[in-house]
């Protein structure tokens, strides 16, 4: 099989995330590929609607279900469109799993503390899970989520769970504005609420994910809680075609973010140039 | 040349300018240059090496020549004509930009020929010139020089044109499916020419997706009809399309074609006067339109 | 490496005998109609697939394409999908290709497929390229240095450089010096065993025509790779940037005459209700399109910092990633580019800052 040949992959469900996010679960046609299909979190796939063409997102759900893939999309462009337009019993093309992934291992016996905004919050998810697990492995689990409003809020059932559980702090924000009279969690940017959870930076590495200003802010702040560089980890999305490293299209200086990300460290980024 | 280096130099240190669009001779060849030192308007020439339409300088989507400031730009009779369109189409304003305009017999095809001026040489949109003294200029320099003795007296666009005509359609098509799948769609063509300044060109939208961006035959067959008719009654003849072009393909026939059916149907011909609107701007009940069914 | 030697009238007559025994012969040709070109450039000379061994025109001048376009097509399909009620037919697309010799193929444009190897090979494995790769032979033909733009001895290439090359065939009397480079030219040679001579003299002219070349060719442009790669290592934030691509039109010409100009585009074409194909096809970090995200969002926002991306992967990027100058020096898109950017002029002005100026400024990569 040439390395553009798409697996086939069935749609078996889909959650309206928001008004414009939505979560399709998929499930390979091949069940030997349903078998081999293994992947890391944080690495990313191709995901085809034939027809309208190819795009890139990371892989939602953990390595640690092994039974479907998840992948969550916002519309935006002309495949996100089409893939919108997918049904139940669909079939649309996947291939990967590509790019690196977080240092799970590394992480193992420390305190995780994910912070994400938005749609930003889909690989992020997916490292949350992996850690939920196995839970075991780690020590506090923090969260931080925050979107523009209420109904910007994406995985809300999934929040609920989290919310509920002993083992896991989590934080929830909405811009100010962005509220709902019943709004129980916090008010704020996301940044401002990192400052406010004041996660401690000891034995801890954090992942960050979201809108380019987001990070931007955000960065300093677990700066000034004593995150090294080395230990804050997000992931970069540029545009991509091919994922393997060849169409020239996601070169960030010397950095091909198919290959060498898109998961990169604080400190690796601050070293890029800032083209992306 | 002296006069346009002078003129340069008092328009930069004047500051009416933040940059001066002309011609500099490079190591390989007559090249655009930008000139914001007045110091440097020494660099300045203007010879029949100096092909190139600057006027797409002007285009509003040339951020980093926009930034540099006000221009001042390097205008040949046909270049003027250019001037004219994106100021009949509203993209830049007349007193935006100061235009100065030279003198000019004729230029060569090629900018990186060190070859004579003749009627062999001769670029072919010169031979259809009808504008050696662009008017719609702030400052008029140079010398025009004596027609060339040799020039033809046909275009040989003109010439192949006739041949293609007499084509029978089976041929005509074939002949323009070979010289069209020479096309990798660089757009070259579209990026050269002064008049093509859409924001988002047609052939780059992907909702909807109006045509094939590969460079196969149904794809590039649409893309340069698409672009003739977006052309018509407006392209000026410069030729950079068609100097441009890394694939050889004749561009200059096609726009050449189109612009004999805009003259013959409405009897218009790109003028340097931004008052006259194009055929596509303006309505007359006189129109032909017998091709509406 | 052995060597040998091939007659002018031998090397039509192989030519003729690849064509009868149905092997696709790629080579320099002249076009005459109905390939007119624009009524003022003369005959146009390319590579293309020749039927008949006379159209080769292998002193005509360098083609004006190069040889990418027969390893990486500017179209290619790579899938080809059918919707059956909820389900989907995907048809792949076949990665072994008939045999083809090239014959006459410049050096740096051999040379570009040698480079393009790498960026092919790494980790995952293009088929559609190494099945067109493996299934060529290239035969180079020595080059006499074409113009002033040609710097293939400034990129670690040559006049006579067998990069790439299966065979190697230099001027040299009544015919070629021929030196066969690999089991491919083996194979070819004794596959055409009659065709083929002793070499008995010849080889000081072979010898003194490639010395010739490469001192036409050096004489065009002074620079370092090396010395350049380790200066656009520090300084991708420098003024020299700002003002480099005033009269740079964004367009893809140079990309698409470069033999090794990568880049690619895929995109879906739907060909009926039902069906369609998936194709592959160039595409150029000159326009504006190509970084731009769906969102809107585009991280290269002029055509400076595009320009700048191209002399950056060309001698920052890939030599970093593979060791290899992605330039070969044939000089086409200083030849083709009608805003007159000279990437001789770039390398020459890089060379001297590199000279200047060690330390690295703000902003290093």
């Amino acid at each position: 099989m040439n390395i553009y040949q798409p697996h086939l992959a069935r749609v078996e469900e889909l959650v309206e995330e928001t008004p414009d996010t939505r979560t399709l679960r998929l499930t390979f046609k091949d069940p030997r590929v349903a078998e081999q299909f293994t992947f890391k979190a944080g690495q990313f796939a191709e995901y085809s609607v034939f027809g309208a063409g190819e795009c890139t997102f990371c892989i939602a759900s953990p390595p640690t279900r092994r039974d479907y893939v998840e992948c969550s999309f916002k519309t935006v462009g002309k495949v996100t469109t089409a893939l919108r337009g997918v049904n139940v019993g669909d079939t649309i093309g996947l291939r990967g799993p590509y790019g690196n992934w977080f240092p799970l291992d590394q992480m193992s016996g420390k305190n995780v503390v994910f912070i994400a905004g938005g749609i930003g919050l889909a690989p992020v998810r997916c490292v949350i899970w992996n850690v939920l697990d196995e839970r075991e492995k780690y020590k506090d689990v923090t969260i931080i989520y925050g979107a523009r409003s209420v109904s910007d809020l994406v995985y809300k059932r999934e929040l609920e769970q989290w919310a509920g559980r002993s083992d896991v702090k989590l934080w929830q924000t909405v811009d100010p504005g962005g509220e709902t009279p019943e709004w129980k969690g916090e008010i704020g940017f996301v940044p401002t609420i990192v400052e406010k959870a004041a996660p401690s930076a000891k034995d801890t590495f954090a992942v960050v994910c979201g809108p380019p200003i987001m990070i931007k802010f955000t960065l300093p702040v677990l700066q000034k809680l004593g995150f090294p560089d080395e230990n804050i980890y997000t992931t970069l999305e540029n545009r991509m075609k091919c994922g393997l490293g060849k169409c020239g299209r996601c070169n960030i200086g010397p950095v091909y973010v198919c290959k060498d990300g898109p998961v990169f460290t604080a400190a690796q980024l601050k070293a890029l140039p800032a083209e992306y | 040349m002296q006069e346009l280096q002078e003129l340069a130099k008092k328009l930069l240190s004047e500051g009416r300018v933040q940059v001066v669009i002309g011609y500099e001779a490079g190591a390989h060849g007559v090249r655009p240059a930008f000139v914001t030192d007045a110091a440097d308007c020494g660099r300045l020439i203007f010879d029949p090496r100096c092909v190139h339409n600057l006027a797409v300088y002007l285009s509003p989507r040339r951020s980093p020549v926009k930034r540099l400031g006000k221009p001042a730009v390097v205008v040949k009779g046909c270049d003027a004509k250019a001037v004219a369109g994106l100021l009949r189409e509203s993209q830049i304003k007349r007193d935006d930009v100061v235009l100065i305009g030279v003198r000019c017999s004729g230029v060569l095809a090629d900018p990186r020929s060190g070859a004579t001026l003749t009627g062999e040489t001769v670029a072919d949109k010169c031979i259809l010139c009808d504008l050696h003294e662009p008017t719609l200029v702030d400052h008029l320099v140079g010398e025009l020089r004596p027609p060339l003795p040799d020039m033809p007296r046909v275009s040989r666009r003109d010439l192949m044109l006739e041949r293609i005509s007499a084509m029978s359609p089976a041929e005509r098509w074939a002949f323009w499916q070979a010289e069209f799948s020479r096309c990798t769609r660089c757009y070259a063509c579209r990026q050269t020419c002064p008049l093509c300044f859409c924001e988002q060109c047609v052939a780059d939208k992907s909702q909807p997706q109006w045509l094939e961006t590969s460079p196969h035959p149904r794809g590039n067959l649409a893309w340069h009809v698409i672009r003739a008719m977006h052309l018509a009654g407006r392209c000026v003849d410069c030729g950079e399309c068609e100097r441009a072009c890394p694939a050889e393909i004749p561009l200059g026939l096609l726009y050449r074609k189109v612009a004999q059916i805009v003259e013959a149907r409405f009897k218009h011909r790109p003028t340097e006067d931004p008052e006259v609107p194009s055929p596509i701007g303006k309505y007359s009940l006189d129109d032909e339109q017998e091709f509406i069914l | 490496m052995s060597e040998t030697y091939l007659t002018t009238s031998n090397l039509l007559g192989l030519a003729g005998d690849l064509l009868t025994a149905g092997t696709q012969v790629i080579a320099p040709a002249q076009d005459a109609e109905p390939l007119v070109g624009p009524p003022q450039s003369g005959p146009r000379v390319a590579y293309r697939v020749i039927r008949k061994p006379e159209e080769m025109a292998l002193e005509a001048g360098m083609p004006a394409n190069s040889l990418k376009e027969f390893f990486l097509p500017s179209t290619e399909p790579l899938l080809k999908w059918r919707y059956q009620k909820n389900d989907v037919e995907l048809k792949e697309v076949e990665t072994t290709f008939q045999p083809r010799v090239v014959l006459g193929a410049r050096p740096c444009d051999s040379a570009a497929l040698e480079i393009l190897d790498r960026v092919m090979g790494w980790d995952y494995r293009d088929e559609l390229w190494f099945g067109r790769r493996e299934a060529t032979t290239v035969v180079n033909l020595a080059c006499p240095g074409e113009d002033d733009l040609c710097f293939c001895t400034t990129v670690g290439s040559g006049p006579d450089s067998v990069r790439g090359a299966d065979m190697l065939l230099v001027p040299s009397g009544d015919g070629y010096f021929v030196e066969v480079l690999t089991p491919k030219g083996e194979a070819l040679v004794t596959a055409h065993r009659e065709r083929f001579s002793q070499v008995e003299k010849g080889r000081a002219e072979a010898e003194q025509f490639r010395k010739e070349a490469k001192a036409k060719v050096d004489r065009n442009l002074n620079a370092s790779p090396e010395r350049i790669a380790g200066w656009l290592a520090g300084h991708f934030e420098h003024p020299f940037w700002d003002k480099l691509a005033l009269q740079c039109h964004g367009c893809g010409a140079c990309a698409a005459v470069c033999p090794t100009c990568h880049c690619f585009d895929i995109v879906d074409e739907p060909e009926g209700v039902l069906g369609g194909t998936r194709r592959r096809n160039w595409d150029t970090c000159q326009t504006s399109k190509f970084t731009v995200h769906a969102s809107g969002h585009n991280p290269r926002t002029n055509q400076n910092v595009r320009f700048r991306q191209r002399i950056m992967h060309k001698f920052f990027i890939y030599p970093e990633r593979f060791e290899q100058v992605l330039c070969t020096g044939c000089g086409r898109c200083a030849r083709v580019c009608p805003g007159g950017m000279d990437l001789l002029d770039v390398l020459a002005e890089l060379e001297e800052l590199a000279g200047t100026e060690a330390t690295p400024s703000k902003g290093a990569a």
